[in-house]
């Protein structure tokens, strides 16, 4: 399994720097640049603004710029200063994604991937509450549909399912902040902890309160989803002739459902895991940004309308390689809960 | 009898006492610090920086505003530079009879919060941060027009300007003042300043009414009262502390001031003014923005945009749009449209039509200058006579002998503004609808700002919607607009192409009034506004009303225009309980 697993991320290496070089020509080939968005203003003078663009590289051919983005430029003469003279000794500062440099966020003006840092946690927390969520309640309510086949509850799942997964986000989520946060007062509206002059976010234990509306509109869709998926699967499983066996043993309806039926139904689920990782980076974008929660996704967002190339690199990165590894898992999971597959 | 007299005069007694003992209550002066906590939403974005060399972004300044003082204060009545102004240095200043040499007379009874005294030395370190280049900041510009700043003593300033300009005065303020002591000592070379360096975030050294007090990335920034600020109208300063707090909708901005999670709201959207107002739980405060929206006019070739000057200053030809370029279809286009009804329509009333670029509060608005009338029959009429008529009867009138297109062209032109920006995206429609009613095409876009910025400074547009922030101290010129020297393709804020002689020698001479006199150059700028008006480079919109709301529960909110908290430090929060 070791081999397989290197393998597979030996081979996730071209495809890593594939999916790097489109998105960097993508990029820069949206209109508009950083420093033409922040000096839009008549006070900084023509000189000013191209000085910026000097000293952020923007000048430089796109296929330098990529290559600065990946090894730096601290190996080549840089006109640090942007007066028009190299100087000697004056080199870049740059060293590159492949030493760890991400570069530095032209908004935010610090390394991009600590602005990332500050924001993993947040939609870490987020994303595994609604996965955990939308597994915990889509699972269950996907077999009990399959065992009640054409009844109440299969049909009501049914339409849940399709007004789930057709709801918009941001209107669900306004909704809900209208209705539990603004007309109940049960619920807080925006953010992620309670807003105190000083002392920090308090751990996640004291204000699972701020979780419950997000974590509910972003397990939405993957609630409705996983019981359309978990219910045909286990229709399919329960049409096999060793469930039927087991019903003929006399087993109790229930052990042939949820041990032997339901176990084997849920292989399938299993490939959607690894895709679901990197789902929950998407899907937070919208969330995160209607519920004010201090994630990635708002992040991303914002960075790519301020067109802070490092900081949507560094998340387009993040990003590639969660799904590499997601795919990865995910084929690992497969073998190891298939008796059938094995690693080759 | 007389026991119970007595009792009932007892009871009267206490009553008495007790109701005049309630007021009492209520009107508890608090204390230092215990006038409980200002929490405003944030909706524009997280805060960058606090370091105000390196600040480019307007949360990061909201919050630094708070935390380093000014070298010139702005008077918060008549938003102009003053002296002695609270939380600034600048006692006093003069100009030597040259005009290029401002001599700047520091007070010498302010301290950092550590203790420091604050001196010129302080200024000069920030003025050299920023002319050395190692930094990326933007206030580069500001040595456009100083030549050098010296310091003959701890509280002297002395600026020398390349050239006698009244205009050259709002350079000096947007030099910070920064604790150099500390900043010299965390910050190696200034280059370090664009290092991932944790002061930057985490100042500990400041003079305000509240102290740094700690950051939550994408959530909020809070700041603690300091009690050793000098300039407090209480003799201390009443909050507890401000929060500046991350809300990234404004639906649910207001739903929070509602709910008491806030109690500053500090740009209510035009559509929520009225409901604030009706409100008895919140408190409101309407002014006219500082700024305005406009519909800017291509007056230049599209298909071959051209810098408005050559190398040696003289004029390039930029062709003629082949609608604007006529001044007659501008003024046609003017009347065309019904500002009036518009500002109903799309900000519920919340705004005022004007008819330059100088809103309401400037100190260069004449309210003689009047907007354009609506009147679609001398608008019809005026197009007839610059030779834009209908032959064909097809709804859109074509050249038949007009100045500069083709003749038979038809009278369409492309309107751009920035997608997502509702308000512009209505009166988008509503100018094309107008103006098809007049006989001209107008195809209606919503682009991408990125795009939108590109478009407009390449100059390859014909027309646009877009508005202007204006800063303080409010500066009438309108050279970085309107003059040729700023036409430059791709990167100069005359995208326009205006060149006009006359404005130009306008705007020269207003900045070089002798002593640069207010109401000499307010002259001169109302004449250059008079000119602007009737040669309609920019259709004058309307500048929004900008509103206040604060909870009722906040004592102390009396604001000015663009000056919400100019007093607050003796603002309080007066508790539920």
């Amino acid at each position: 399994m070791l081999k397989y697993t290197v393998r597979r991320l030996i081979q996730g290496i071209p495809t890593f720097f594939g999916i790097t070089v489109l998105s960097y020509m993508l990029m820069l080939a949206a209109p508009g640049n950083p420093i033409e968005l922040l000096t839009f203003d008549p006070n900084i003078s023509v000189e000013a603004r191209e000085k910026l663009a000097i000293q952020a590289g923007l000048n430089d051919p796109w296929p330098l710029q990529y290559l600065t983005w990946l090894i730096g430029n601290d190996w080549r003469p840089v006109d640090m200063n942007a007066n028009g003279v190299l100087e000697e000794g004056e080199y870049g500062v740059r060293q590159g994604i492949l030493r760890g440099d991400f570069g530095r966020s032209f908004f935010y003006k610090r390394a991009a991937i600590t602005v990332i840092g500050d924001r993993i946690p947040a939609t870490l927390e987020l994303g595994v509450a609604a996965l955990i969520t939308s597994l915990v309640l889509g699972i269950p309510i996907g077999v009990i549909a399959a065992i009640r086949r054409g009844g109440i509850f299969d049909n009501f799942s049914r339409v849940m399912a399709v007004v789930f997964n057709a709801v918009p986000s941001f209107w669900l989520g306004i909704m809900m902040i209208l209705f539990f946060g603004s007309i109940l007062g049960l619920l807080p509206m925006n953010g992620r902890c309670g807003t105190v002059l000083v002392g920090g976010c308090p751990p996640l234990y004291a204000r699972l309160e701020y979780l419950i509306m997000p974590t509910f509109v972003l397990a939405a869709g993957g609630i409705a989803g996983y019981s359309r998926y978990m219910r045909t699967s286990m229709l399919e499983t329960i049409s096999r002739d060793y469930i039927r066996t087991a019903h003929a043993k006399g087993l109790p309806g229930r052990t042939v459902w949820f041990k032997h039926a339901a176990r084997n139904a849920m292989i399938p689920i299993a490939t959607f895991l690894g895709p679901a990782l990197t789902g929950l980076w998407g899907g937070a974008v919208i969330t995160e940004r209607v519920f004010g929660w201090p994630g990635v996704g708002r992040l991303a967002v914002e960075a790519v309308t301020q067109r802070d190339y490092p900081v949507v690199m560094a998340i387009v990165i993040l990003g590639a390689v969660s799904t590499i590894i997601g795919y990865i898992v995910s084929d690992i999971l497969y073998a190891l809960i298939d008796p059938r597959i094995r690693f080759s | 009898m007389r026991k119970l007299s007595a009792i009932v005069l007892l009871v009267v007694a206490a009553l008495v006492l007790s109701v005049l003992a309630l007021p009492a209550a209520a009107q508890d002066e608090g204390g230092p610090g215990e006038g409980g906590i200002i929490i405003e939403s944030n909706f524009g974005g997280d805060i960058a920086t606090l370091n105000p060399i390196i600040i480019s972004d307007a949360s990061s300044s909201a919050v630094a505003g708070f935390l380093y003082p000014g070298i010139i204060g702005l008077d918060p009545e008549t938003q102009n530079a003053a002296p002695n102004v609270a939380g600034a240095l600048a006692t006093g200043w003069e100009y030597d009879e040259t005009g290029t040499v401002l001599t700047i007379y520091l007070r010498d009874d302010a301290f950092w919060n550590d203790g420091t005294p604050i001196t010129a030395a302080d200024y000069l370190y920030a003025a050299e941060a920023i002319k050395s280049g190692e930094t990326d900041s933007a206030r580069t510009y500001v040595f456009d027009s100083i030549e050098s700043i010296e310091a003959p003593d701890d509280y002297t300033v002395v600026v020398t300007f390349k050239e006698f300009n009244c205009r050259s005065f709002n350079d000096v303020n947007d030099i910070p003042v920064v604790p150099a002591h500390i900043f010299s000592e965390v910050f190696e070379t200034y280059a370090d300043m664009n290092e991932d360096v944790d002061y930057n975030l985490n100042p500990t050294v400041t003079f305000g009414p509240f102290a740094f007090g700690e950051y939550r990335p994408a959530e909020q920034v809070s700041l603690v009262a300091d009690q050793s600020y000098p300039d407090t109208i209480l003799g201390y300063v009443s909050p507890a502390g401000w929060i500046y707090k991350n809300v990234a909708d404004q639906t649910v901005e207001i739903e929070l001031l509602l709910a008491g999670e806030i109690n500053v709201v500090a740009g209510v959207t035009p559509e929520r003014q009225q409901d604030m107002r009706d409100n008895a739980d919140i408190q409101t405060f309407d002014y006219p923005a500082n700024g305005y929206t406009y519909m800017g006019f291509n007056l230049a070739d599209p298909t071959n945009p051209q810098d408005g000057l050559d190398e040696d200053g003289n004029p390039i030809d930029q062709g003629n749009h082949p609608l604007f370029g006529d001044v007659r279809v501008r003024q046609a286009i003017a009347m065309g449209v019904d500002v009036a009804s518009m500002v109903d329509a799309t900000l519920f009333g919340e705004g005022v039509q004007i008819a330059t670029n100088a809103i309401p509060t400037s100190w260069a608005y004449d309210d003689s200058i009047e907007p354009w009338p609506f009147d679609p029959e001398a608008a019809a009429a005026l197009l007839e006579e610059a030779g834009w008529i209908d032959e064909d009867g097809d709804g859109v009138r074509e050249c038949r002998g007009c100045l500069y297109a083709e003749e038979g062209a038809p009278a369409e032109f492309e309107l751009l503004t920035n997608a997502g920006n509702t308000t512009r995206e209505r009166i988008g429609e509503i100018i094309q609808s107008q103006l098809a009613d007049l006989g001209i095409k107008v195809n209606f876009n919503a682009i991408d700002f990125n795009i939108l910025v590109q478009t407009l400074l390449g100059q390859e547009f014909d027309a646009i919607i877009i508005g202007w922030s204006l800063g303080l101290p409010d500066d009438p010129d309108g050279t970085a607009f309107y003059g040729p020297e700023n036409d430059l393709v791709g990167s100069g804020f005359n995208f326009v192409s205006m060149n006009n002689e006359e404005l130009n020698r306008l705007y020269n001479e207003a900045a070089h009034v002798p002593g640069c006199d207010q109401d000499a150059r307010a002259e001169l700028y109302i004449e250059a506004n008079r000119l602007l008006r009737n040669e309609l480079p920019y259709l004058y919109l309307y500048s929004a009303n900008a509103q206040y709301a604060v909870r009722a529960e906040v004592e102390g909110f009396d604001p000015f225009p663009s000056f919400l908290y100019w007093n607050i430090d003796a603002w309080r929060v007066i508790s539920a309980e």
